[in-house]
């Protein structure tokens, strides 16, 4: 993102605080790890391993420092800011995640409509609904999640509609969602360069994927910047039954244009275009099941010559929650298809398990217990680094994390 | 007492009415009424709201009260209110974080804007119907206020019942109504009462929704 929008912004921020001081709410948290890993070397440090800790990358390492700032700014308006550090070779030592204007207007006879400016993840995963777009049923997030955090923040205007059924005696809330955006357009290189992965690490809106050295065409992984003056959209659309069920659908399309490169971070307008579908599932005895499933495609045109990367992941998760523990199991599927060849480097197909356990203690304290196996075959292992093609990865990790929170 | 001659059917089976109770019972209080109420189940329905207005003879609401429907650890407390109209109902906030109580139901709306801690003054509930609260911050937060302008009204115990004393013999019109009732959303009956000791039995016909999930932590869905 340019500096001059990344000025405009903080003093955007900066006015509306200044003049409507009112109390804030704030939270701070610190996540620590135990990691044990014989991850290949990781996509993050220039390899094709789908972990965020590889094997070089054991024992206690920092998960992440969040900072959070909720500002009411008079009656309907609010600013969110997330910060986060990585501890990692991102650009800046901390960095925002997500920073946007909120106007919530009361709802009148049943509709509510809600407007978001700024940036700030699409309304699609059902897993992530943790402060800090975290999942609270494992460490890991799925393939889909993981990739949404990755490569996917919407830079742009948002608005919704909400008909609360539930408010009028129905059993049913109905939303539909619309978004126009920019500054998203190599959304997709990063599932060209290394597939599919399974972590947390939220890419920042200032930073880059990792430190990339050795290969010159993926060699800064920036994902938010305007190449082709283009803006891309999404629309969506969810259904609630009462609390207990949700169905989430979202059509993706950043409408990029796929010829045009932007020599400063040496990469295209990655087009990409992607529908997500996602279905939870709660009882009353602390049941969930989450389904997801993700299917799209994403093509740059050096030179006029396309390149078409096909890409869907599916995960099924089963958790069960009794006062402040839970249990989690879940197994995800991904592939990534380069020009129709499974053989093309840039093609891989994987699978993968996870196993979770998590303690709640108080709000403050949450620790969690995962064990994380995924196998992949990927074609670019043998043609990039004369490594079989084949990995099988395995992680266990235990997390602590403790979380202040106040107002001003 | 004075009796003159009934001069319509209405007085007359009015005064026969009185006259029996004054006979029968021994005391001018009127009966008892107890509504027993039960799921589809056969399990007992607690928590109802059960409101039993005067047909004939008339009788006026229950004087209005002051009630409180206060917002703790994000969740309004008690779920269920019920007053008799013109009462007023003060919105305290014991959470550390700001809510924004709203309703857009049609026998009263209001908004009470984001605050924490300090007092906001009562909302007045002059029509009878039925108010769903909501938090425009939280929207997991759902209780209601039903607002009656019966002489009689209440909440089903653990057992499903509910009583009132001292009910003059006449017709009524006894409703039942539950936060979980799938549609019909409301049980309504004709009944006679006041004579003596009269129960109303009330079984749905359909099961009940299910309860809200409890104890999820606040961090999600933020």
């Amino acid at each position: 993102m340019g500096l001059l929008i990344h000025r405009r912004v903080i003093w955007l921020f900066a006015v509306l605080i200044g003049t409507q001081a009112q109390a804030a709410d704030w939270e701070l948290a610190l996540d620590l790890r135990a990691v044990s890993s014989d991850g290949r070397k990781s996509f993050l440090d220039d390899g094709q391993g789908k972990l965020r800790f590889d094997e070089d990358h054991q024992g206690i390492q920092l998960g992440r420092l969040r900072a959070a700032w909720n500002q009411p700014l008079g009656e309907v308006f609010s600013a969110h800011v997330e910060a986060s550090s990585w501890d990692d070779d991102d650009k800046n030592p901390i960095d925002l995640t997500e920073a946007y204007l909120e106007y919530r207007p009361y709802p009148r006879a049943g509709v509510r409509s809600r407007l978001r400016l700024g940036a700030f993840y699409p309304p699609m995963s059902l897993e992530s609904r943790a402060v800090g777009w975290e999942t609270p049923y494992t460490i890991t997030p799925s393939a889909i999640s993981s990739w949404i955090g990755e490569e996917i923040r919407t830079l742009g205007l948002e608005g919704q509609v909400d008909w609360l059924g539930t408010r009028l005696g129905h059993s049913f809330d109905l939303q539909l969602t619309a978004a126009v955006f920019g500054w998203n357009d190599p959304a997709g290189t990063m599932l060209g360069a290394h597939g599919f992965a399974f972590h947390d690490r939220q890419t920042t809106l200032f930073g880059r994927v990792g430190a990339p050295q050795t290969y010159p065409e993926f060699a800064t992984k920036e994902l938010f910047h305007e190449i082709d003056d283009r803006p891309g959209y999404y629309v969506g659309a969810q259904a609630r039954y009462l609390d207990r069920a949700v169905l989430n659908l979202l059509h993706y399309d950043n409408r990029a244009d796929p010829t045009i490169e932007l020599p400063s971070i040496r990469d295209f307008a990655w087009l990409t275009k992607f529908d997500a579908a996602a279905l939870r599932v709660e009882t009353g005895n602390g049941w969930t099941v989450l389904l997801q499933a993700l299917d799209g495609s994403t093509y740059i045109a050096p030179g006029g010559n396309w390149l078409d990367w096909d890409f869907n992941s599916q995960s099924a998760l089963l958790a069960k929650r009794v006062g402040a523990h839970m249990l989690a199991v879940r197994y995800d599927a991904f592939e990534v298809l380069f020009q129709d060849n499974p053989a093309e480097a840039g093609s891989e197909d994987g699978h993968a398990w996870a196993l979770a356990y998590s303690f709640d203690r108080g709000k403050q304290w949450r620790f969690a217990l995962e064990w994380l196996r995924v196998e992949s075959d990927v074609a670019s292992r043998v043609a990039l680094l004369g490594e079989p093609a084949f990995a099988r990865e395995s992680k266990l990790e235990f997390s602590a994390r403790y979380l202040l929170s106040g107002s001003f | 007492m004075s009796l003159s001659l009934p001069t319509s059917v209405f007085q007359w089976v009015h005064a026969t009415s009185v006259l029996a109770l004054l006979t029968w019972s021994g005391l001018a209080q009127g009966g008892s009424l107890t509504v027993a109420a039960k799921q589809h189940n056969g399990k007992p329905l607690s928590g109802a709201v059960v409101t039993v207005e005067a047909e004939t003879p008339a009788l006026p609401p229950a004087p209005p009260a002051h009630a409180t429907m206060d917002q703790v650890n994000l969740t309004f407390v008690p779920d269920v209110l019920v007053v008799p109209v013109h009462s007023t109902v003060q919105f305290p906030n014991s959470d550390v974080i700001s809510h924004q109580v709203y309703s857009f139901s049609s026998a009263r709306r209001f908004q009470l804007p984001l605050y924490r801690g300090k007092p906001y003054p009562p909302v007045t509930f002059d029509e009878p119907g039925l108010v769903t609260l909501g938090c425009n911050i939280h929207d997991n937060m759902l209780a209601y206020i039903v607002v009656t302008k019966a002489p009689f009204f209440g909440r089903t115990d653990a057992k499903g019942e509910w009583s009132a004393a001292n009910v003059p013999a006449g017709r009524y019109r006894l409703r039942l109504w539950h936060p979980l009732l799938n549609e019909p959303l409301e049980v309504e009956r004709l009944i006679e009462a006041g004579a003596g000791q009269d129960l109303v039995e009330i079984r749905l016909s359909r099961g009940l929704r299910p309860a809200p999930l409890t104890g999820r932590p606040h961090s999600w869905d933020y």
